[in-house]
Protein backbone atom coordinates (compact mmCIF):
# COMPACT_ATOMS: atom_id res chain seq x y z
CA UNK A 1 0.00 0.00 0.00
CA UNK A 2 0.87 3.68 -0.62
CA UNK A 3 1.03 4.63 3.05
CA UNK A 4 3.38 2.13 3.99
CA UNK A 5 5.96 3.54 1.19
CA UNK A 6 5.19 6.76 2.10
CA UNK A 7 5.94 6.15 6.11
CA UNK A 8 9.17 4.19 5.58
CA UNK A 9 10.20 6.96 3.33
CA UNK A 10 9.18 9.60 5.75
CA UNK A 11 11.03 8.04 8.38
CA UNK A 12 14.61 7.84 6.65
CA UNK A 13 13.89 11.06 5.86
CA UNK A 14 13.25 12.37 9.18
CA UNK A 15 16.33 10.17 10.40
CA UNK A 16 18.60 11.48 7.78
CA UNK A 17 17.82 14.69 7.58
CA UNK A 18 17.50 14.81 11.30
CA UNK A 19 21.04 13.64 12.33
CA UNK A 20 22.63 15.06 9.69
CA UNK A 21 21.65 18.89 9.57
CA UNK A 22 24.49 20.71 10.92
CA UNK A 23 23.38 23.22 14.32
CA UNK A 24 23.97 26.99 13.74
CA UNK A 25 27.15 28.53 14.53
CA UNK A 26 27.52 29.97 18.10
CA UNK A 27 28.88 30.85 21.38
CA UNK A 28 30.24 27.89 23.71
CA UNK A 29 31.37 29.74 26.08
CA UNK A 30 33.14 33.22 26.79
CA UNK A 31 36.85 33.48 28.91
CA UNK A 32 37.07 34.93 31.49
CA UNK A 33 33.49 35.63 32.86
CA UNK A 34 33.64 38.20 35.15
CA UNK A 35 35.08 41.73 34.78
CA UNK A 36 34.84 45.37 36.78
CA UNK A 37 32.95 47.97 35.31
CA UNK A 38 35.52 50.71 33.68
CA UNK A 39 37.84 48.11 33.02
CA UNK A 40 39.75 47.32 29.70
CA UNK A 41 39.56 43.94 28.94
CA UNK A 42 40.64 41.27 26.44
CA UNK A 43 38.15 38.86 26.07
CA UNK A 44 38.23 34.82 24.19
CA UNK A 45 35.33 33.37 22.85
CA UNK A 46 34.98 30.48 22.10
CA UNK A 47 32.84 29.21 19.21
CA UNK A 48 30.72 25.67 17.93
CA UNK A 49 30.45 25.01 14.25
CA UNK A 50 31.93 28.26 13.81
CA UNK A 51 34.59 29.08 10.84
CA UNK A 52 36.00 32.22 11.94
CA UNK A 53 38.55 32.46 9.34
CA UNK A 54 36.54 32.30 6.52
CA UNK A 55 36.36 36.37 6.84
CA UNK A 56 38.92 39.16 7.82
CA UNK A 57 39.12 39.94 11.50
CA UNK A 58 37.62 43.47 10.62
CA UNK A 59 34.71 42.68 9.04
CA UNK A 60 33.64 40.74 12.70
CA UNK A 61 32.20 42.64 14.73
CA UNK A 62 31.41 41.90 18.64
CA UNK A 63 29.45 43.52 21.10
CA UNK A 64 28.75 42.99 25.03
CA UNK A 65 25.34 43.58 24.88
CA UNK A 66 22.27 44.75 28.12
CA UNK A 67 19.57 45.53 25.90
CA UNK A 68 18.59 46.79 22.75
CA UNK A 69 19.90 50.24 23.04
CA UNK A 70 23.28 49.22 25.35
CA UNK A 71 26.17 47.46 24.41
CA UNK A 72 30.01 48.13 23.74
CA UNK A 73 31.18 46.62 20.90
CA UNK A 74 34.87 45.38 20.95
CA UNK A 75 37.87 46.81 18.74
CA UNK A 76 41.02 44.81 18.02
CA UNK A 77 39.39 42.11 16.90
CA UNK A 78 42.39 38.78 16.74
CA UNK A 79 41.09 35.68 15.49
CA UNK A 80 43.19 32.57 17.21
CA UNK A 81 41.48 29.71 14.91
CA UNK A 82 37.75 28.67 13.09
CA UNK A 83 36.72 27.67 16.92
CA UNK A 84 38.62 30.82 19.30
CA UNK A 85 38.39 34.89 18.30
CA UNK A 86 39.96 37.30 21.08
CA UNK A 87 38.53 40.69 21.21
CA UNK A 88 39.44 43.73 23.33
CA UNK A 89 36.20 45.69 25.42
CA UNK A 90 36.53 49.32 26.87
CA UNK A 91 33.78 48.83 29.87
CA UNK A 92 32.15 52.14 30.54
CA UNK A 93 32.95 52.99 34.09
CA UNK A 94 28.90 53.00 35.54
CA UNK A 95 26.84 50.36 34.92
CA UNK A 96 23.30 50.48 32.66
CA UNK A 97 21.40 49.63 35.87
CA UNK A 98 22.19 50.72 39.35
CA UNK A 99 22.76 47.15 40.19
CA UNK A 100 26.28 45.84 41.89
CA UNK A 101 26.42 43.56 39.15
CA UNK A 102 24.52 42.79 35.67
CA UNK A 103 24.59 40.11 33.34
CA UNK A 104 26.03 41.11 29.85
CA UNK A 105 25.09 38.75 26.73
CA UNK A 106 27.89 37.94 24.04
CA UNK A 107 26.57 38.86 20.30
CA UNK A 108 29.22 38.04 17.06
CA UNK A 109 28.35 39.09 14.20
CA UNK A 110 30.37 37.23 11.09
CA UNK A 111 29.79 37.83 7.47
CA UNK A 112 29.81 34.27 6.56
CA UNK A 113 28.77 31.96 9.64
CA UNK A 114 25.48 35.12 10.57
CA UNK A 115 25.28 36.48 14.13
CA UNK A 116 25.26 34.27 17.16
CA UNK A 117 24.57 34.92 20.75
CA UNK A 118 25.79 33.67 24.29
CA UNK A 119 22.97 35.06 26.69
CA UNK A 120 24.70 36.15 30.28
CA UNK A 121 28.33 35.58 28.81
CA UNK A 122 29.81 38.00 31.38
CA UNK A 123 29.07 39.07 34.77
CA UNK A 124 30.13 43.00 35.59
CA UNK A 125 30.50 44.34 38.63
CA UNK A 126 30.17 47.81 39.48
CA UNK A 127 33.51 49.39 40.56
CA UNK A 128 33.15 53.25 42.00
CA UNK A 129 36.35 54.22 41.62
CA UNK A 130 36.71 54.02 37.42
CA UNK A 131 37.28 56.36 35.30
CA UNK A 132 36.78 55.51 31.88
CA UNK A 133 35.23 58.03 28.89
CA UNK A 134 32.96 55.22 27.02
CA UNK A 135 29.36 54.87 27.03
CA UNK A 136 26.94 52.15 26.41
CA UNK A 137 24.65 53.80 23.66
CA UNK A 138 27.89 54.55 21.93
CA UNK A 139 27.66 51.37 19.01
CA UNK A 140 24.12 50.14 19.33
CA UNK A 141 23.64 46.23 17.88
CA UNK A 142 22.38 46.67 14.46
CA UNK A 143 23.39 45.42 10.96
CA UNK A 144 23.27 41.98 11.52
CA UNK A 145 24.17 39.45 9.04
CA UNK A 146 20.84 37.05 8.79
CA UNK A 147 22.52 34.01 7.07
CA UNK A 148 19.29 31.93 5.41
CA UNK A 149 21.00 28.20 5.11
CA UNK A 150 19.34 24.78 5.88
CA UNK A 151 20.13 24.28 9.89
CA UNK A 152 18.99 23.59 13.28
CA UNK A 153 19.22 26.56 15.95
CA UNK A 154 21.86 26.36 18.14
CA UNK A 155 20.59 26.28 21.85
CA UNK A 156 22.00 26.63 24.85
CA UNK A 157 21.63 23.92 27.59
CA UNK A 158 20.30 21.64 24.77
CA UNK A 159 22.90 22.01 22.27
CA UNK A 160 22.63 18.94 19.97
CA UNK A 161 20.10 17.29 21.41
CA UNK A 162 17.64 19.01 19.75
CA UNK A 163 17.52 16.94 17.44
CA UNK A 164 15.95 14.48 19.61
CA UNK A 165 12.66 16.58 19.11
CA UNK A 166 12.20 14.78 15.69
CA UNK A 167 11.85 11.52 17.76
CA UNK A 168 10.88 12.22 21.38
CA UNK A 169 7.95 14.91 20.67
CA UNK A 170 6.17 12.71 17.64
CA UNK A 171 5.96 9.80 20.07
CA UNK A 172 3.04 11.56 22.13
CA UNK A 173 0.84 12.53 18.64
CA UNK A 174 1.16 9.12 17.71
CA UNK A 175 0.42 7.79 21.15
CA UNK A 176 -3.10 10.44 21.02
CA UNK A 177 -3.42 8.74 17.21
CA UNK A 178 -3.52 5.08 18.21
CA UNK A 179 -5.32 5.47 21.68
CA UNK A 180 -8.04 7.66 19.80
CA UNK A 181 -8.51 4.64 16.98
CA UNK A 182 -8.38 2.22 19.55
CA UNK A 183 -11.64 4.16 21.08
CA UNK A 184 -13.27 4.68 17.90
CA UNK A 185 -12.90 0.76 17.45
CA UNK A 186 -13.76 0.09 20.50
CA UNK A 187 -17.27 2.19 20.14
CA UNK A 188 -17.83 0.09 17.04
CA UNK A 189 -17.21 -3.04 19.08
CA UNK A 190 -19.89 -2.12 21.70
CA UNK A 191 -22.32 -0.97 18.43
CA UNK A 192 -21.66 -4.47 16.02
CA UNK A 193 -20.21 -7.30 18.74
CA UNK A 194 -18.04 -7.91 15.82
CA UNK A 195 -14.86 -9.61 17.61
CA UNK A 196 -12.31 -8.18 14.48
CA UNK A 197 -13.34 -4.44 15.71
CA UNK A 198 -11.60 -5.97 19.18
CA UNK A 199 -8.80 -7.18 17.80
CA UNK A 200 -8.36 -3.80 16.15
CA UNK A 201 -9.07 -2.17 19.22
CA UNK A 202 -6.63 -4.07 21.28
CA UNK A 203 -3.80 -4.01 18.33
CA UNK A 204 -4.24 -0.30 18.48
CA UNK A 205 -3.85 -0.26 22.22
CA UNK A 206 -1.05 -2.18 22.05
CA UNK A 207 0.51 0.18 19.47
CA UNK A 208 -0.09 3.23 21.31
CA UNK A 209 1.50 1.78 24.68
CA UNK A 210 4.59 1.03 22.40
CA UNK A 211 4.63 4.39 21.59
CA UNK A 212 4.27 5.78 25.65
CA UNK A 213 7.34 3.75 26.63
CA UNK A 214 9.32 4.83 23.67
CA UNK A 215 8.28 8.40 24.71
CA UNK A 216 9.25 8.13 28.46
CA UNK A 217 12.64 6.74 27.30
CA UNK A 218 13.29 9.06 24.30
CA UNK A 219 12.51 11.59 27.10
CA UNK A 220 14.68 10.38 30.06
CA UNK A 221 17.44 10.23 27.55
CA UNK A 222 16.94 13.57 26.72
CA UNK A 223 15.68 14.55 30.70
CA UNK A 224 19.34 13.13 31.39
CA UNK A 225 21.34 15.50 29.53
CA UNK A 226 19.43 18.69 29.45
CA UNK A 227 17.83 18.17 33.31
CA UNK A 228 20.83 16.13 34.48
CA UNK A 229 18.78 13.62 35.43
CA UNK A 230 16.66 11.01 33.56
CA UNK A 231 13.68 11.18 36.14
CA UNK A 232 12.79 14.58 38.02
CA UNK A 233 9.47 13.84 38.70
CA UNK A 234 8.17 17.01 36.15
CA UNK A 235 4.19 16.56 36.22
CA UNK A 236 4.61 15.59 32.27
CA UNK A 237 6.30 12.10 33.30
CA UNK A 238 4.31 11.33 36.26
CA UNK A 239 0.99 11.92 34.38
CA UNK A 240 2.26 9.84 31.37
CA UNK A 241 3.50 7.16 33.63
CA UNK A 242 0.05 7.13 35.37
CA UNK A 243 -1.39 6.98 31.66
CA UNK A 244 0.37 4.16 30.88
CA UNK A 245 -0.83 2.87 34.27
CA UNK A 246 -4.45 2.98 33.02
CA UNK A 247 -3.54 1.08 29.64
CA UNK A 248 -1.71 -1.38 31.46
CA UNK A 249 -4.91 -1.97 33.80
CA UNK A 250 -6.65 -2.28 30.60
CA UNK A 251 -4.82 -5.15 29.67
CA UNK A 252 -5.49 -6.84 32.82
CA UNK A 253 -9.30 -6.39 33.12
CA UNK A 254 -9.48 -8.07 29.77
CA UNK A 255 -7.23 -11.21 30.88
CA UNK A 256 -9.73 -11.22 34.08
CA UNK A 257 -12.66 -12.95 32.65
CA UNK A 258 -13.45 -16.68 31.99
CA UNK A 259 -15.83 -15.23 28.81
CA UNK A 260 -13.43 -14.37 26.52
CA UNK A 261 -16.45 -12.26 24.88
CA UNK A 262 -17.57 -10.79 28.47
CA UNK A 263 -13.56 -9.49 28.50
CA UNK A 264 -13.43 -8.04 25.11
CA UNK A 265 -16.92 -6.13 26.15
CA UNK A 266 -15.96 -4.89 29.37
CA UNK A 267 -12.55 -3.63 28.28
CA UNK A 268 -13.75 -2.08 25.24
CA UNK A 269 -16.18 -0.26 28.21
CA UNK A 270 -13.29 0.40 30.67
CA UNK A 271 -11.47 1.98 27.25
CA UNK A 272 -13.48 4.31 26.45
CA UNK A 273 -13.78 5.54 29.87
CA UNK A 274 -9.92 5.20 30.46
CA UNK A 275 -9.54 7.43 27.04
CA UNK A 276 -11.75 10.65 28.53
CA UNK A 277 -9.47 10.18 31.76
CA UNK A 278 -6.95 10.29 29.96
CA UNK A 279 -7.66 13.90 28.65
CA UNK A 280 -7.85 15.49 32.01
CA UNK A 281 -4.79 13.73 32.82
CA UNK A 282 -2.25 14.92 29.87
CA UNK A 283 -4.09 18.21 29.51
CA UNK A 284 -5.68 19.86 32.49
CA UNK A 285 -3.23 18.47 35.10
CA UNK A 286 -0.11 19.99 33.75
CA UNK A 287 -1.77 23.36 33.63
CA UNK A 288 -1.52 23.39 37.76
CA UNK A 289 1.83 22.62 38.58
CA UNK A 290 5.28 23.72 37.06
CA UNK A 291 7.27 21.59 34.60
CA UNK A 292 10.65 22.18 33.01
CA UNK A 293 9.27 20.77 29.85
CA UNK A 294 9.66 23.57 27.29
CA UNK A 295 5.90 26.22 27.15
CA UNK A 296 5.42 24.82 30.59
CA UNK A 297 3.20 26.94 32.05
CA UNK A 298 -0.39 26.77 30.77
CA UNK A 299 0.35 24.90 28.19
CA UNK A 300 0.33 21.40 27.40
CA UNK A 301 2.44 21.69 24.01
CA UNK A 302 5.61 23.67 23.28
CA UNK A 303 5.39 27.32 21.90
CA UNK A 304 6.12 28.29 18.53
CA UNK A 305 9.31 29.58 19.39
CA UNK A 306 10.68 26.21 19.40
CA UNK A 307 10.58 25.04 16.14
CA UNK A 308 11.90 27.24 13.24
CA UNK A 309 11.27 26.71 9.79
CA UNK A 310 14.42 24.10 8.68
CA UNK A 311 12.94 22.14 12.15
CA UNK A 312 9.48 22.36 10.74
CA UNK A 313 10.95 20.65 7.49
CA UNK A 314 11.87 17.48 9.14
CA UNK A 315 9.56 17.54 12.81
CA UNK A 316 5.78 17.08 10.62
CA UNK A 317 7.08 14.62 8.36
CA UNK A 318 8.62 12.61 11.47
CA UNK A 319 5.33 13.27 12.96
CA UNK A 320 3.24 11.78 9.78
CA UNK A 321 5.90 9.07 9.55
CA UNK A 322 5.72 7.71 12.80
CA UNK A 323 1.60 7.64 12.80
CA UNK A 324 2.05 6.06 9.83
CA UNK A 325 4.52 3.28 11.27
CA UNK A 326 2.27 2.76 14.36
CA UNK A 327 -0.90 2.09 12.31
CA UNK A 328 1.35 -0.46 9.49
CA UNK A 329 2.26 -1.91 12.83
CA UNK A 330 -1.28 -2.28 14.50
CA UNK A 331 -2.02 -3.97 11.03
CA UNK A 332 -0.03 -6.78 11.26
CA UNK A 333 -0.68 -7.05 15.59
CA UNK A 334 -4.22 -7.43 14.04
CA UNK A 335 -3.75 -9.80 11.57
CA UNK A 336 -1.44 -11.63 14.29
CA UNK A 337 -4.78 -11.48 16.63
CA UNK A 338 -6.95 -12.78 14.21
CA UNK A 339 -4.91 -15.88 12.85
CA UNK A 340 -4.65 -16.44 16.96
CA UNK A 341 -8.06 -16.33 17.37
CA UNK A 342 -8.86 -18.59 14.23
CA UNK A 343 -6.63 -21.09 15.82
CA UNK A 344 -7.87 -21.27 19.13
CA UNK A 345 -11.48 -21.48 17.12
CA UNK A 346 -12.90 -18.38 19.22
CA UNK A 347 -13.69 -17.03 16.03
CA UNK B 1 -61.98 25.24 30.83
CA UNK B 2 -63.27 25.46 27.11
CA UNK B 3 -61.32 24.46 23.75
CA UNK B 4 -61.46 23.40 20.48
CA UNK B 5 -61.66 19.75 20.06
CA UNK B 6 -60.93 19.55 16.42
CA UNK B 7 -57.71 21.73 16.73
CA UNK B 8 -54.88 19.67 15.77
CA UNK B 9 -52.56 21.27 18.22
CA UNK B 10 -54.31 21.52 21.43
CA UNK B 11 -54.94 18.14 21.35
CA UNK B 12 -52.03 16.36 20.15
CA UNK B 13 -48.89 18.35 21.81
CA UNK B 14 -50.25 17.91 25.17
CA UNK B 15 -50.92 14.14 24.86
CA UNK B 16 -47.27 13.75 23.68
CA UNK B 17 -46.06 16.06 26.26
CA UNK B 18 -48.23 14.23 28.73
CA UNK B 19 -46.45 10.75 27.46
CA UNK B 20 -42.54 11.91 27.97
CA UNK B 21 -44.14 13.31 31.64
CA UNK B 22 -45.63 10.20 32.39
CA UNK B 23 -42.55 8.35 31.67
CA UNK B 24 -40.70 10.74 33.43
CA UNK B 25 -42.44 10.41 36.57
CA UNK B 26 -42.14 6.80 36.19
CA UNK B 27 -38.55 6.73 36.13
CA UNK B 28 -38.62 9.13 38.85
CA UNK B 29 -40.86 6.87 41.36
CA UNK B 30 -38.75 4.34 40.14
CA UNK B 31 -35.39 5.70 40.90
CA UNK B 32 -37.25 6.68 44.30
CA UNK B 33 -37.73 3.26 45.01
CA UNK B 34 -34.61 1.74 44.35
CA UNK B 35 -33.14 4.80 46.28
CA UNK B 36 -34.83 3.54 48.93
CA UNK B 37 -34.00 0.02 48.66
CA UNK B 38 -30.42 1.17 48.87
CA UNK B 39 -31.11 2.73 52.21
CA UNK B 40 -32.78 0.15 53.49
CA UNK B 41 -30.50 -3.13 52.61
CA UNK B 42 -27.92 -0.44 53.95
CA UNK B 43 -29.48 -0.19 56.92
CA UNK B 44 -30.40 -4.02 57.27
CA UNK B 45 -26.94 -5.25 56.99
CA UNK B 46 -25.54 -2.61 59.69
CA UNK B 47 -22.19 -4.60 59.34
CA UNK B 48 -20.96 -3.08 55.88
CA UNK B 49 -21.58 0.79 57.11
CA UNK B 50 -20.13 0.03 60.61
CA UNK B 51 -17.14 -1.94 59.22
CA UNK B 52 -16.39 1.04 56.93
CA UNK B 53 -16.74 3.24 60.12
CA UNK B 54 -14.67 1.39 61.95
CA UNK B 55 -12.00 1.19 59.49
CA UNK B 56 -12.24 5.50 58.98
CA UNK B 57 -11.49 5.17 62.55
CA UNK B 58 -8.67 2.93 62.77
CA UNK B 59 -7.16 4.84 60.14
CA UNK B 60 -7.40 7.76 62.14
CA UNK B 61 -6.25 6.10 64.87
CA UNK B 62 -3.44 5.06 63.58
CA UNK B 63 -2.35 8.30 62.42
CA UNK B 64 -3.26 9.50 65.85
CA UNK B 65 -0.54 6.97 67.64
CA UNK B 66 2.10 7.10 64.24
CA UNK B 67 2.22 11.18 65.36
CA UNK B 68 0.85 12.91 67.98
CA UNK B 69 1.38 16.54 66.36
CA UNK B 70 0.63 16.48 62.46
CA UNK B 71 1.52 19.34 60.27
CA UNK B 72 -1.01 20.83 58.24
CA UNK B 73 0.66 19.66 54.77
CA UNK B 74 0.85 16.14 56.19
CA UNK B 75 -2.78 16.59 57.85
CA UNK B 76 -4.08 17.09 54.16
CA UNK B 77 -2.57 15.00 52.36
CA UNK B 78 -3.37 11.56 55.03
CA UNK B 79 -7.01 12.97 55.21
CA UNK B 80 -7.27 12.82 51.45
CA UNK B 81 -5.64 9.45 51.59
CA UNK B 82 -8.10 8.11 54.62
CA UNK B 83 -11.16 9.49 53.08
CA UNK B 84 -9.90 7.41 49.13
CA UNK B 85 -9.34 4.04 50.79
CA UNK B 86 -12.71 4.12 52.71
CA UNK B 87 -14.65 5.28 49.61
CA UNK B 88 -13.06 2.48 47.59
CA UNK B 89 -14.19 0.05 50.20
CA UNK B 90 -17.22 1.46 50.72
CA UNK B 91 -18.42 1.40 47.17
CA UNK B 92 -16.85 -1.85 45.84
CA UNK B 93 -19.89 -3.52 47.69
CA UNK B 94 -22.66 -1.47 45.70
CA UNK B 95 -22.30 -4.22 43.13
CA UNK B 96 -21.27 -7.47 44.89
CA UNK B 97 -23.55 -6.84 47.87
CA UNK B 98 -26.83 -8.35 45.21
CA UNK B 99 -27.06 -12.09 44.18
CA UNK B 100 -26.73 -12.96 40.60
CA UNK B 101 -30.40 -13.38 40.45
CA UNK B 102 -31.60 -10.77 41.57
CA UNK B 103 -29.48 -8.81 39.39
CA UNK B 104 -31.06 -10.43 36.57
CA UNK B 105 -34.82 -10.21 38.22
CA UNK B 106 -33.59 -5.87 37.74
CA UNK B 107 -31.91 -6.68 34.14
CA UNK B 108 -36.16 -8.04 33.47
CA UNK B 109 -37.73 -4.69 35.14
CA UNK B 110 -36.05 -2.03 35.09
CA UNK B 111 -34.34 0.95 32.86
CA UNK B 112 -30.35 0.68 33.49
CA UNK B 113 -30.32 4.73 33.39
CA UNK B 114 -32.32 4.33 36.41
CA UNK B 115 -30.60 1.59 38.58
CA UNK B 116 -27.22 3.66 37.85
CA UNK B 117 -28.06 6.77 38.82
CA UNK B 118 -29.95 5.55 42.45
CA UNK B 119 -26.71 4.02 43.41
CA UNK B 120 -24.72 7.00 42.12
CA UNK B 121 -26.52 9.43 44.21
CA UNK B 122 -26.55 6.33 47.32
CA UNK B 123 -22.84 6.36 47.00
CA UNK B 124 -22.50 9.86 46.78
CA UNK B 125 -24.76 10.44 49.92
CA UNK B 126 -22.95 7.56 52.09
CA UNK B 127 -19.56 9.23 51.08
CA UNK B 128 -19.82 12.55 52.21
CA UNK B 129 -21.63 10.78 55.33
CA UNK B 130 -18.19 9.27 55.89
CA UNK B 131 -16.18 12.31 55.10
CA UNK B 132 -18.07 14.14 57.34
CA UNK B 133 -17.29 11.58 60.25
CA UNK B 134 -13.71 11.02 59.05
CA UNK B 135 -13.49 14.64 59.34
CA UNK B 136 -14.83 15.15 62.79
CA UNK B 137 -12.59 11.81 63.88
CA UNK B 138 -9.92 13.30 62.57
CA UNK B 139 -9.85 16.45 63.37
CA UNK B 140 -10.73 15.45 67.00
CA UNK B 141 -7.09 13.36 66.84
CA UNK B 142 -5.17 15.50 64.89
CA UNK B 143 -6.52 18.84 65.32
CA UNK B 144 -7.98 20.87 62.98
CA UNK B 145 -5.78 23.24 60.56
CA UNK B 146 -8.89 24.36 58.60
CA UNK B 147 -9.27 28.05 57.61
CA UNK B 148 -11.60 28.12 55.41
CA UNK B 149 -14.47 26.28 56.65
CA UNK B 150 -17.07 26.95 53.63
CA UNK B 151 -14.26 25.89 51.21
CA UNK B 152 -13.47 23.08 52.79
CA UNK B 153 -17.24 21.79 53.09
CA UNK B 154 -17.11 22.42 48.99
CA UNK B 155 -14.06 20.42 48.41
CA UNK B 156 -15.98 17.47 50.55
CA UNK B 157 -19.14 17.60 48.52
CA UNK B 158 -17.31 18.01 45.67
CA UNK B 159 -14.95 14.86 46.56
CA UNK B 160 -18.10 13.07 47.49
CA UNK B 161 -20.09 13.44 43.99
CA UNK B 162 -16.56 13.00 41.57
CA UNK B 163 -15.65 9.88 44.24
CA UNK B 164 -19.20 8.69 43.85
CA UNK B 165 -19.93 8.74 40.33
CA UNK B 166 -16.35 7.39 39.49
CA UNK B 167 -15.86 4.53 41.85
CA UNK B 168 -19.60 3.40 41.26
CA UNK B 169 -18.79 2.71 37.55
CA UNK B 170 -15.15 1.18 37.94
CA UNK B 171 -17.17 -0.97 40.75
CA UNK B 172 -19.87 -2.02 38.21
CA UNK B 173 -17.44 -3.17 36.09
CA UNK B 174 -15.42 -4.96 38.35
CA UNK B 175 -18.08 -6.59 39.75
CA UNK B 176 -18.02 -8.86 36.71
CA UNK B 177 -14.75 -10.06 37.09
CA UNK B 178 -12.73 -12.69 39.29
CA UNK B 179 -11.11 -10.70 41.24
CA UNK B 180 -13.37 -7.87 41.73
CA UNK B 181 -11.25 -6.44 45.15
CA UNK B 182 -7.71 -6.05 42.93
CA UNK B 183 -9.47 -4.78 40.16
CA UNK B 184 -11.42 -1.92 42.27
CA UNK B 185 -7.73 -0.85 43.31
CA UNK B 186 -6.16 -1.02 39.53
CA UNK B 187 -8.74 0.19 37.55
CA UNK B 188 -9.90 3.04 39.67
CA UNK B 189 -6.60 4.62 40.95
CA UNK B 190 -5.26 6.18 37.54
CA UNK B 191 -8.89 6.98 36.63
CA UNK B 192 -9.18 8.60 39.69
CA UNK B 193 -6.25 10.61 39.80
CA UNK B 194 -6.90 14.20 38.51
CA UNK B 195 -9.85 14.32 40.75
CA UNK B 196 -7.76 13.47 44.27
CA UNK B 197 -5.24 15.94 42.82
CA UNK B 198 -7.27 18.46 42.33
CA UNK B 199 -9.18 18.30 46.16
CA UNK B 200 -5.32 18.03 47.57
CA UNK B 201 -4.90 21.62 45.95
CA UNK B 202 -8.59 22.93 46.65
CA UNK B 203 -8.27 21.54 50.44
CA UNK B 204 -4.47 23.35 50.51
CA UNK B 205 -6.09 26.46 49.33
CA UNK B 206 -9.01 25.89 52.15
CA UNK B 207 -5.90 25.27 55.16
CA UNK B 208 -4.31 28.38 53.69
CA UNK B 209 -1.11 26.19 52.80
CA UNK B 210 -1.23 27.72 49.20
CA UNK B 211 -2.50 31.33 48.35
CA UNK B 212 -5.22 31.07 45.03
CA UNK B 213 -7.55 33.34 44.52
CA UNK B 214 -8.27 31.67 41.20
CA UNK B 215 -9.59 28.50 42.64
CA UNK B 216 -12.82 28.80 40.87
CA UNK B 217 -11.17 27.25 37.88
CA UNK B 218 -10.13 24.40 40.06
CA UNK B 219 -13.66 23.81 40.97
CA UNK B 220 -14.70 24.21 37.39
CA UNK B 221 -12.84 21.60 36.36
CA UNK B 222 -13.61 19.47 39.00
CA UNK B 223 -17.23 19.73 37.82
CA UNK B 224 -16.59 19.34 34.34
CA UNK B 225 -14.86 16.02 35.08
CA UNK B 226 -17.43 15.20 37.44
CA UNK B 227 -20.20 15.85 33.81
CA UNK B 228 -17.98 14.04 31.31
CA UNK B 229 -18.06 10.82 33.90
CA UNK B 230 -21.56 10.91 34.38
CA UNK B 231 -22.42 11.09 30.87
CA UNK B 232 -20.39 8.26 30.25
CA UNK B 233 -21.51 6.25 32.77
CA UNK B 234 -24.93 6.70 31.42
CA UNK B 235 -23.69 5.98 27.91
CA UNK B 236 -21.89 2.73 28.81
CA UNK B 237 -23.49 1.23 31.76
CA UNK B 238 -26.29 -0.64 29.17
CA UNK B 239 -23.02 -2.39 27.84
CA UNK B 240 -22.16 -3.64 30.93
CA UNK B 241 -24.54 -5.01 33.29
CA UNK B 242 -26.52 -7.13 30.03
CA UNK B 243 -24.65 -10.58 30.75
Amino acid sequence: MWWKTLSAFLLVYAIIAGMLIPLKPGIAYVSPQSAKSGQQISLQFHGYNTYYTAAPAENIRIWLQYDATQAVMAHDVTLLSDTTVSATFDLPSSLPRTTPSVMLNAIIDHPVDGVSLLPSAIEVRADTSATATTTWTAHPVDQLHIVKDVSFPYRNVIYETIRNTYYHVPMWFSLLIMFLASVVYSVRYLRSQNPADDRRAVAFTEVGLLFGIMGLITGMMWAHFAWGAAWSNDIKQLMTAVALLIYLAYFILRTSFDEPEKGARLAAVYNIFAFSSLIPLLYIVPRMFASLHPGATGSPAFGSQDLDNTMRLVFYPAILGFILLGTWIAQLRYRHLTIQDKVLGID
Amino acid sequence: MTSDPSSLTQTVLPLAFGKIFQKLMQSLQLFFVLLRKEFVIEFRQRYAISGIVLYVFSMVFVVYIASIKVQPQVWNILFWLIILFASINAVVKSFVQESGSRQLYYYQLINPTVLILSKIVYNTVLLLVLSILSYGAYSLVAGNPVKDLQLFGLVILLASVGFGIAFTFIASIAAKANNSATLMAILSFPVILPILLTLVRLSAIALRLIQDTAYKHDIVNLLAIDVILLTLTFLLFPFIWKD
